[in-house]
């Protein structure tokens, strides 16, 4: 069946001093349906691998083995005319609303561009137009933006213009790379609303990359939770988030922290979950998570776990679950 | 917050700078005012070994030739060769620079091993035998022949302040909107560069002077022109420095540690401005 | 209960080049003994502007034109009211790490990279108070062990620890002369989900401790939610509602804070559509007439378009500037 992204055995491998190499994405698998839009969550803390998967998919980074498809073509073997064509459907947003703009350019030319690059528009008049719904469609006043230079907005405004940006291009899919870590908790809301509105009024599906759970389960639907470049479990959101299987599932969802007074987990943490970080190296081929494991077994530490099928919707990597380790 | 004190290094160094670009553009009034229609590289005119005096504010040469009209004649043909040879420089400079700190890779290591290669070797010697051996040296065969050595300095600076744009998020950006390599260094690299282009520019041209000069005042100079470097060769020739006549000689290098000093105050200014923490 | 710290009328300006910022302007507010207080704001609001006057280190551009911060203190044996913007900076130096204890923004990676943590913490004792070398050396165990981590960690190089890590060296370091007051900016921004909660946990504890107050600023409402005691929430350089934080969650009474909380994702209770605040956050060069809220504020009347409201006490300890509340 074709779809829309697939990554197949993904892999990247980085090569360090000394020869160290680094394997911050291992065999990733996944893929996102033509035929409706959808929303998947990549969770991940940092070392997950979760940013380098974003560059691999947007053509910023080939994959040292693996291979990823848009519409069943490899992104990394296109031709001049595919590779216009992936660009113009699969864009991104980005972490850091400042060093996103050139500081040598007005915000607008992050509008102009891509009217520009992708024949949007036919006349000045009508790219001008262009640019004022899109702006305003973000909730942004057009003569509080145009000609202005990225130092006079303040981030969240910065952040705004490229979900205008988005709304211009209409594309098929948006790869967000951690978008609101760096913006207030107000827009933020904004941000994810916007979101949402993409997929359900202009059918673009999304591949929304965070560390934050509970962003992940507002924008629901699929879930996919990295850990150290691996895919430890993945399914639809609400069932993981109501029934986690794996061990590191479950200790990020307990380290989300309710906002809510009559419900404190800080202040009788305790020990019982443990928070020691994770220095020590690891062997490849051994269960990436283990020395941070409450359940840790002895097989845990000489082979990597494979996938386990829960349900239809559920899919869990680890050896508690795997009859056959 | 944006900083607008500007450092004083920067005022004097502008100062001076702005002082030799008014007498090098102006240079042919200049000449006119001092000694009226002629060629200040005519010789014969004026009695020769003239100490300093109203009509010959530097006094004259061997030759017969007014010392401050050389000199300012010497300050234009110097400050030439050395733009050519800064501006071709820089030139190569930008194109090596940027290849290989945008690409990286193969080409990187090529083009470093080539930018290393004639870093090492030395090249005083080899300028004055090629200065030795060309024929006609002209304005435009010294400021190559001087190009020659000095490319890799703007090369090897331009590619590491490339290689630390790159990886800019906005470069990303640009690579999503499909604009092509040239274009993002054309576009979106370059102006953010230019300053320190400018900067870069500034530094070969005196480096070009300085080395030119060397060569000069070893007497391999372009034919039928006058340098600063030539006239301290020619004052050193006439026994300046035995005979004691120091307006022979003190114009020209004065002349050469005013260029030197201004190119280097507005770069120690601009260095200050943009990197407060340097600022006393 | 007399109050550790106390801040009347803080105003804080800065002059940049659209004009006169009025980041922090006209701010009243207690900590007291042993509590943990949150300050709560987004950015602009001028929260890191405000703690950055409570320790004194406002550089220029920036300035203090109006205001006092007075700290109750104790020195052998006597009770001392001093005001810390009016004393030198020597005197202010005193009080520095032993009363008042300052983790900035960011500090984790103002660990310098060639020096041995154990070596950086002595450095900081030493600097800060009259002990000895062995005693300050003596102090490292110790201190890593109560931020939990290993003491081993003595050993080791900034670059070899994770940022939760580092985080907690620096606490370590903060509360390693036994202050009464420890500012905490941001502690756990760029930090991970696990880590955020081993150094938030951690901070607890050991303030819990010796017995230190906490100020905590962050604008993640879910870290005061878990944390404080009393959460003051701050908008356009004023306090705009502060009291007990069970209290402010439960009710609170400023538009703002209604919208704040309203704009919170969790993973808890029904899903609802998560509200922003409509509008742009004003700038510090160009607050609204009257109060300043007013622009976003979907109860806005004619009185709040002319005058700023005063601040009163709605509810026991719970005080709200808002003329919902009365005050017209």
């Amino acid at each position: 069946m074709p779809s829309l992204l697939e990554l197949k055995n993904v892999s990247k491998i980085f090569y360090g001093a000394k020869g160290r190499r680094v394997r911050a994405v291992d065999k990733v698998n996944f893929s996102l349906q033509k035929e409706e839009p959808q929303i998947i969550s990549l969770v991940g803390e940092s070392g997950s691998g979760k940013t380098t998967i974003a560059r691999m998919i947007l053509g910023l980074l080939p994959p040292t083995e693996g291979g990823i498809y848009y519409l069943d073509k490899d992104i990394y073997a296109m031709d001049k005319n595919e590779r216009k064509e992936f660009r113009r459907e699969v864009q991104a947003v980005f972490q850091d609303p400042y060093g996103i703009y050139n500081p040598f350019y007005r915000v607008d030319r992050v509008l102009e561009i891509p009217i520009k690059k992708f024949n949007l528009a036919t006349s000045k008049e009508d790219s001008q137009r262009l640019i004022t719904e899109a702006l305003e469609a973000v909730g942004l006043r057009p003569k509080d933006i145009i000609g202005k230079y990225p130092h006079q907005l303040s981030g969240g405004e910065r952040q705004r213009v490229m979900l205008a940006r988005l709304y211009l291009l209409k594309p098929k899919l948006i790869v967000a790379d951690e978008p609101i870590s760096m913006i207030d908790v107000a827009l933020r809301a904004l941000f994810l609303n916007i979101l949402l509105d993409f997929k359900n009024k202009y059918g673009i599906s999304c591949i929304f990359i965070t560390h934050d759970l509970s962003s992940a389960y507002y924008l629901g639907e699929n879930l996919i939770i990295l850990y150290k470049g691996r895919i430890v479990e993945r399914g639809k959101t609400n069932e993981i988030l109501t029934n986690p299987y794996h061990p590191y599932t479950k200790l990020l969802i307990k380290a989300l922290l309710p906002p809510d007074p009559e419900k404190r987990i800080l202040t009788s943490i305790g020990s019982d979950v443990r928070l020691n970080e994770d220095i020590a190296p690891y062997k490849e081929n051994s269960c990436h998570f283990a020395n941070r494991c409450p359940s840790s077994m002895d097989i845990c530490r000489e082979k990597a776990p494979v996938a386990v099928k829960i349900n239809e919707d559920h899919e869990v990597r680890c050896f508690l679950y795997d009859e056959k380790g | 917050m944006k900083q607008t004190q500007l450092d004083p290094k920067l005022i004097i160094g502008g100062i001076i700078i702005f002082f030799l670009l008014f007498l090098v553009l102006f240079q042919p009034l200049l000449n006119k005012a001092i000694i009226g229609d002629t060629n200040p590289l005519t010789v014969g005119i004026f009695p020769m070994y003239e100490p300093p005096s109203l009509r010959h504010p530097l006094g004259t040469d061997r030759f017969g030739r007014d010392i401050l009209a050389l000199t300012l004649l010497s300050l234009k043909y110097s400050l030439i060769v050395g733009a050519i040879a800064g501006a071709i420089s820089t030139i190569i400079g930008i194109i090596v620079g940027f290849s290989a700190g945008y690409k990286g890779g193969l080409i990187d290591t090529i083009l470093r091993g080539l930018t290393d290669t004639i870093l090492v070797i030395p090249s005083l010697p080899i300028l004055m035998i090629l200065s030795a051996y060309v024929k006609a040296l002209n304005i435009l065969t010294m400021a190559i022949i001087l190009t020659i050595f000095s490319w890799p300095f703007s090369a090897r600076v331009i590619r590491s302040q490339v290689m630390s744009i790159k990886n800019a998020f906005y470069v990303d950006l640009a690579k999503i909107n499909n604009m092509s390599d040239f274009e993002i260094i054309a576009l979106e690299i370059l102006p953010n560069l230019l300053p320190f282009l400018g900067v870069s520019f500034a530094g070969s041209v005196v480096g070009a002077m300085l080395a030119a000069t060397g060569l000069e005042v070893l007497g391999l100079g372009p034919s039928g022109i006058t340098t600063l470097g030539m006239m301290i060769n020619f004052a050193i020739g006439q026994g300046a420095l035995s005979m004691g006549k120091w307006n022979l000689i003190f114009p020209p290098i004065f002349m050469l540690v005013l260029v030197f000093l201004g190119v280097q105050l507005v770069n120690m200014g601009l260095e200050s401005t943009y990197n407060p923490r340097l600022r006393r | 209960m007399e109050e550790i710290l106390k801040i009347e009328n803080l105003k804080i300006y800065y002059r940049n080049v659209s004009g006169l910022a009025k980041a922090v302007d006209g701010v009243y507010l207690n900590v007291y003994p042993n509590e943990i207080l949150g300050i709560a704001g987004e950015s602009g609001s001028g929260k890191t502007t405000m703690i950055s006057g409570l320790v004194r280190l406002v550089k220029p551009p920036a300035y203090i034109p109006e205001g006092s911060i007075f700290l109750n203190y104790k020195r052998n044996g006597d009770l001392l009211k001093v005001d810390l913007l009016k004393i030198s900076e020597n005197e202010m130096r005193d009080f520095r790490w032993k009363i008042i204890s300052y983790i900035p923004q960011g500090s984790m990676n103002s660990l310098n990279p060639v020096l041995r943590i154990k070596d950086q913490m002595i450095d900081v004792i030493l600097e800060h108070s009259d002990r000895s070398r062995e005693e300050a050396e003596s102090m490292v165990p110790n201190l890593l062990r109560s931020v939990n981590l290993e003491p081993n960690v003595a050993d080791l190089y900034p670059h070899e620890l994770s940022g939760g890590m580092k985080q907690r060296v620096i606490i370590a370091m903060a509360l390693a002369l036994n202050p009464k007051v420890v500012i905490a900016d941001e502690p756990t921004t760029a930090l991970d989900v696990v880590s955020q909660m081993s150094v938030l946990s951690t901070l607890y504890q050991v303030c819990r401790k010796v017995n230190a107050s906490l100020i905590l600023v962050t604008h993640d409402m879910a870290v005061h939610a878990q944390l404080t005691d009393r959460v003051a929430i701050m908008y356009a350089g004023k306090i705009v509602e502060v009291g007990r934080t069970t209290e402010v969650f439960k009710k609170p009474f400023h538009p703002y804070t209604k919208a704040l909380l309203l704009s919170i994702p969790t993973i808890e209770g029904e899903p609802r559509r998560l509200e922003g605040i409509s509008g742009l956050a004003p700038s510090p060069t160009n607050w609204p007439r009257g109060c300043r809220f007013h622009p976003r504020c979907p109860y806005s009347k004619e009185v709040c378009k002319e005058r700023e409201p005063e601040m009163i006490e709605f509810g026991p300890g719970h005080y709200v500037s808002c003329f919902l509340y009365g005050g017209e």
